[in-house]
């Protein structure tokens, strides 16, 4: 339709050129006239744009934003109200000047303040105090079509506007947000107009980037043909939010996507973050997104053009499909998802035997020093029997409960004394997180020798070497000799470094342990002893739940135990099986990728060992940090004087505390 | 607005190889290049509609006083080409002053193909320029007294051996463009690694690529405008620049080397563009530590009956503009102060507050003709 209208206007212009021209030679001067027309267009519309255009110029400020030199010399901003409020590119204000100043078009040299930063566009708003400024007239957006001329207009060359002619090359650039012109668009112009050849302003110039975030991404596109500008007209819905001195944020619903290919399927909900908005508005893992925004949905890559204008506080429908049945709700977007953190009380619950049944609700083993517990003036013996007016049946269910309550919260719980019948008491306990530490001083729980014969007298116990059925793995464990299956056995599942299985060291420091604190230690080989490969995190999981079935298996206390470059195997596998560990116990192995969000349900504590000549040691160092930025519980070991190698007897000790105390509430 | 909305569209049954040249970008090291009729046979059979000044005949006539240049480089990624266009039938061609002519000849091809040797005339570093001269009689050439001026918005072509992909009889690549702004190369000493300081013309077109110096820039009729300068780096704002030299800058110079009259300025030191001869405590002020890189220019305090204490001047003001010059840095305020004279009026603009203050200090002789320079700058030079 559209080089239809183009080529009848053209023929019009033609005809009216030559009637209007007494030349010979009508094609010719109809080309010539046509051109000087266009330069004059060209010019015409700079000159009613340029009232609005404004000079800016920083002082003070940082040398270098991510790696991007900053510049010094003046950049563009464009009127946007009468009162004195300015629009430009966020990449003019990257360094965070002390100072800026504005050159109005009569010449007038005012201070300006920054106002408002939209991070979703990278724009910045600042204010100066004058008023009767001339803010320009935007174009609409249903006038913009791909192929019409646009020029880039900048302030920072000269007292006239700079101009760069081009054409829009494209529309919703950047996820819905800009208009892409081929206009050559740099530090010269950025924050200045994108104008169509009446005179209207289209769009306000900035740097963007398809990948990256920031004010500086995108600078390096400058002046290469592909330019962006933000729409005007969106400029103006934002406006009365940034006036007021909020910055805008990208608006988050807290869902991550399954799936690679954002070009290809069905958008299908992979996690939903504890705590956020689709959390609330009862979204699902599984749910397919059929309608965003009152849009319709095929694939992921519209999401993503949906949620790319955006903000946070902006409300947004949406409709998913759950097995038949459709589900629709509205949410508000956020600009930030906090980490869910699981509180702490500070016990160790007595752990259940088969031969004694236990009482309801969770009876105290032992209270951590220091902890909320001991705080409130619980005590060993006592057992707590209700949550928060909850009745309590076991202690993994004061454990979910505890776990789906934030640091800092008060909580009520009924205990009973050790002895005797009275009434319970209420204790008032103000949780917190879980501490950073291993309780050193705890001792193991008493475990009876074993009166009876096994039932399963071909059990295996000390050290066997075994083959997986089902599997062409093998693996080799201890189980203590007087391995008592009354009893719930913490399991150490060791996944050795390429190449080596470690087998006699391994035994070495930790049969005594095993032995102590009651825990089994399976050690899986790889199908090749050279290394792991990704997908054997089933198989670690399938020689798990054989081993729960053999034997008497504590589900709060299964972990990894993982050295060097076995570590990346075992990270996948804890946050892929997150049902099944409860822990991960690392020397020397640095994470492979950023872990994924904590989530209550699931809660996986760490401990992260290295030596301080290790090579790997501030890479592991990195590793704790992302994990408690996360809101994990990470306890971090420095092994002084340590090469990249298996710690000594006093770490490997503390490990076995730490698993010991992995059930602590 | 009536001419504005006709002129939105392109006349496709015209002027097809040059109006749709927009759209051929090509993408190489980070550049567009815009190549319009690349070759003489594309050219060649047009039909006599086009007999006036359109841009093909244009281009044609231009280009055959275009010439390339090959001499010295190749080392250290240096480019050994450039660009160069005659100004006189007897072989005079004038270039930009660059490395390529370190060598006391160098080649010169033609716009048919034709090597010759070129040597040089005469150069002068203050406008970038060099004058070589080829034996020759009868060239096609600029004359420059018909060169013209632009303005900004005009629609503008540039003719250079960028890259250096034309070979042998081939002529130079042409991009078109229009004028995005007259600027002056430098508004501030240091924004660009040049001697060059005058008048320049930015263009909205890549035309300063490896080779392009000592090309032209003409109208679309194909009038001489200016001399496509070097590849520079604008340090304010860390971006390649696009300019050309007026003629207008050049005419008279040019005309002094061809009629052998020309005399060559001495080069000024260093030492004489970076004087200190005055500081801040000259006048009174004591400007907060400058810790980083751009640390702006705060008044830590004012010496009682100082200069700056008569002028008003108070703790907590921001020196924004010396003598109409945004500063942006102690260190950039350091450098102007050092540049007065005695004499001179400094004039002074401070942010107090949310306003701007204007504020005069004369410039008195001083007493000591050693200047001292208090240690907390004499570490920041070296930047």
């Amino acid at each position: 339709m559209q080089p239809l209208t183009t080529r009848r206007r053209i023929l019009m212009l033609v005809v009216v050129l030559t009637v209007a021209t007494p030349v010979l030679c009508p094609a010719q001067s109809a080309s010539s006239d046509l051109e000087a027309q266009e330069e004059q267009a060209f010019k015409q519309a700079a000159a009613l744009v340029a009232p609005s255009l404004v000079r800016i110029e920083t002082v003070g400020g940082l040398e270098r934003v991510d790696q991007v030199l900053t510049g010094t010399g003046p950049t563009t901003g464009v009127v946007i109200a009468a009162d004195g409020y300015i629009i430009s590119s966020a990449f003019n204000f990257a360094s965070k000047p002390a100072s800026i100043l504005v050159t109005l078009p009569d010449g007038r040299r005012l201070p300006a303040v920054q106002v408002a930063l939209d991070k979703v566009k990278m724009l910045t708003l600042i204010k100066v105090e004058a008023d009767n400024l001339l803010p320009p007239q935007p174009a609409p957006k249903d006038s913009f079509k791909v192929g019409q001329w646009a020029l880039a207009l900048g302030k920072t060359l000269d007292e006239t506007p700079s101009i760069s002619v081009g054409i829009v090359s494209a529309l919703g650039r950047i996820w819905g947000k800009a208009i892409q012109t081929d206009a050559k668009v740099s530090p010269v112009n950025y924050g200045g107009a994108l104008v169509d050849v009446e005179g209207r302003v289209m769009g306000i110039l900035v740097p963007l980037s398809p990948q990256a975030s920031g004010e500086v991404a995108g600078v390096e596109w400058y002046d290469s043909g592909i330019g962006f500008a933000i729409p005007l007209v969106d400029v103006f819905a934002a406006l009365d939010r940034l006036k007021q001195g909020k910055d805008l944020f990208p608006g988050l619903m807290g869902i991550t996507m399954k799936g690679q290919d954002i070009y290809e399927g069905q958008p299908t909900i992979d996690r939903v973050r504890y705590g956020s908005p689709a959390q609330q508005a009862g979204l699902k893992e599984g749910d397919a997104i059929v309608e965003l925004d009152g849009k319709k949905l095929v694939r992921q890559a519209q999401l993503r053009h949906v949620m790319g204008n955006k903000y946070s506080g902006e409300s947004i429908s949406i409709k998913v499909k759950r097995g038949d049945a459709e589900h629709s709700s509205e949410l508000t977007l956020v600009d930030k998802l906090v980490p869910y953190e699981s509180a702490y009380l500070g016990i160790l619950p007595v752990r259940p035997e088969s031969s004694r049944p236990a009482k309801p609700g969770a009876t105290i083993r032992y209270v951590i020093p220091e902890s909320p517990a001991a705080i409130a003036g619980l005590a060993r013996g006592e057992r707590i029997v209700r949550f928060n007016g909850l009745e309590l049946a076991t202690p993994a269910a004061l454990l979910d409960l505890v776990s789906r309550q934030r640091p800092g919260e008060k909580v009520t719980l009924s205990v009973v004394a050790a002895e005797g019948t009275a009434d319970p008491r209420d204790v008032e306990v103000t949780l917190r997180s879980i501490p950073p530490t291993v309780p050193l001083e705890l001792r193991p729980a008493p475990m009876a020798p074993r009166e009876k014969e096994l039932a399963d007298k071909a059990l295996a116990l000390g050290h066997f070497n075994e083959k997986m059925p089902a599997h062409e793995h093998e693996y080799w464990a201890y189980v203590p000799q007087d391995y008592n299956p009354d009893y719930k056995y913490g399991l150490v599942v060791w996944l050795h470094p390429a190449g080596d299985t470690m087998e006699a060291s391994m035994i070495k420091a930790w049969q005594t342990l095993c032995d102590e604190r009651g825990l089994i230690l399976l050690a899986l080989k790889a199908g090749q002893i050279a290394g792991w490969t990704p997908d054997e995190s089933e198989f670690i999981h399938d020689a798990v739940e054989e081993f729960e079935k053999k034997y008497s298996i504590d589900k709060s206390r299964i972990v990894l135990h993982a050295f060097g470059n076995s570590g990346a195997i075992a990270y996948q596998t804890a946050f892929k099986h997150r049902e099944m560990f409860k822990g991960l116990a690392t020397i020397a192995a640095p994470l492979p990728a950023p872990p994924p969000d904590n989530e209550p349900e699931f809660r996986l504590q760490f401990y992260l060992a290295s030596g301080d000549n290790d090579p790997l040691h501030r890479a592991v160092a990195g590793s704790v940090k992302g994990l408690r930025d996360m809101k994990y519980p990470v306890v971090q070991a420095t092994i002084a004087d340590g090469s990249h190698k298996y710690p000594p007897a006093e770490i490997v000790q503390e490990i076995a505390v730490w698993v010991d105390a992995l059930d602590r509430i | 607005m009536n001419l504005a909305s006709v002129s939105l569209y392109r006349v496709d049954s015209t002027n097809e190889s040059n109006q749709s040249g927009g759209d051929m970008t090509v993408k190489r090291l980070g550049i567009t290049l815009v190549l319009i009729a690349a070759s003489m046979a594309a050219i060649s059979p047009v039909s006599p509609v086009y007999a006036a000044d359109g841009p093909e005949r244009a281009i044609e006539r231009v280009s055959r006083r275009v010439v390339k240049i090959f001499g010295a480089g190749g080392i250290r990624g240096l480019h050994a080409y450039s660009t160069g266009f005659l100004v006189s039938p007897q072989g005079h061609l004038v270039t930009v002053w660059s490395h390529v002519l370190d060598d006391q000849s160098v080649t010169v091809v033609l716009h048919d193909g034709r090597r010759m040797e070129g040597k040089i005339v005469a150069y002068e570093p203050q406008l970038d320029l060099a004058v070589l001269k080829v034996d020759g009689d009868d060239l096609p050439y600029f004359d420059l007294d018909d060169a013209v001026a632009a303005p900004v918005g005009a629609r503008v072509l540039a003719f250079s051996n960028m890259f250096k992909v034309a070979a042998g009889d081939e002529p130079v690549s042409v991009l078109h463009g229009v004028i995005a702004a007259r600027t002056k190369l430098s508004a501030r000493k240091g924004s660009f690694e040049t001697p060059y300081t005058g008048p320049v013309y930015v263009v909205d077109a890549i035309t300063n690529n490896p080779g392009s110096g000592g090309g032209v820039l003409t109208t679309r009729d194909g009038t001489l405008v200016g001399m496509i300068g070097k590849e520079l780096r604008n340090t304010q704002t860390s971006t390649w620049v696009n300019y050309a030299i007026p003629i207008g800058e050049l005419k008279t110079v040019i005309g002094q080397i061809i009629e052998g009259k020309f005399v060559a300025k001495t080069e000024t030191s260093d030492d004489a563009a970076n004087p200190r001869r005055y500081a801040a405590i000259d006048f009174g002020i004591v400007l907060v530590p400058d810790v980083l890189y751009r640390t702006p220019a705060f008044v830590d305090g004012v010496i009682p009956d100082s200069p700056a204490a008569r002028a008003g001047i108070r703790p907590n003001d921001l020196v924004l503009f010396v003598n109409d010059e945004l500063i942006q840095s102690c260190r950039m305020f350091r450098e102007d102060l050092g540049r007065l004279e005695a004499g001179d009026t400094l004039k002074l603009v401070l942010r107090r507050g949310n306003s701007l203050v204007p504020v005069e200090l004369p410039v008195e002789k001083k007493e000591v003709p050693e200047i001292k320079i208090d240690t907390s700058s004499s570490g920041e030079t070296e930047e």
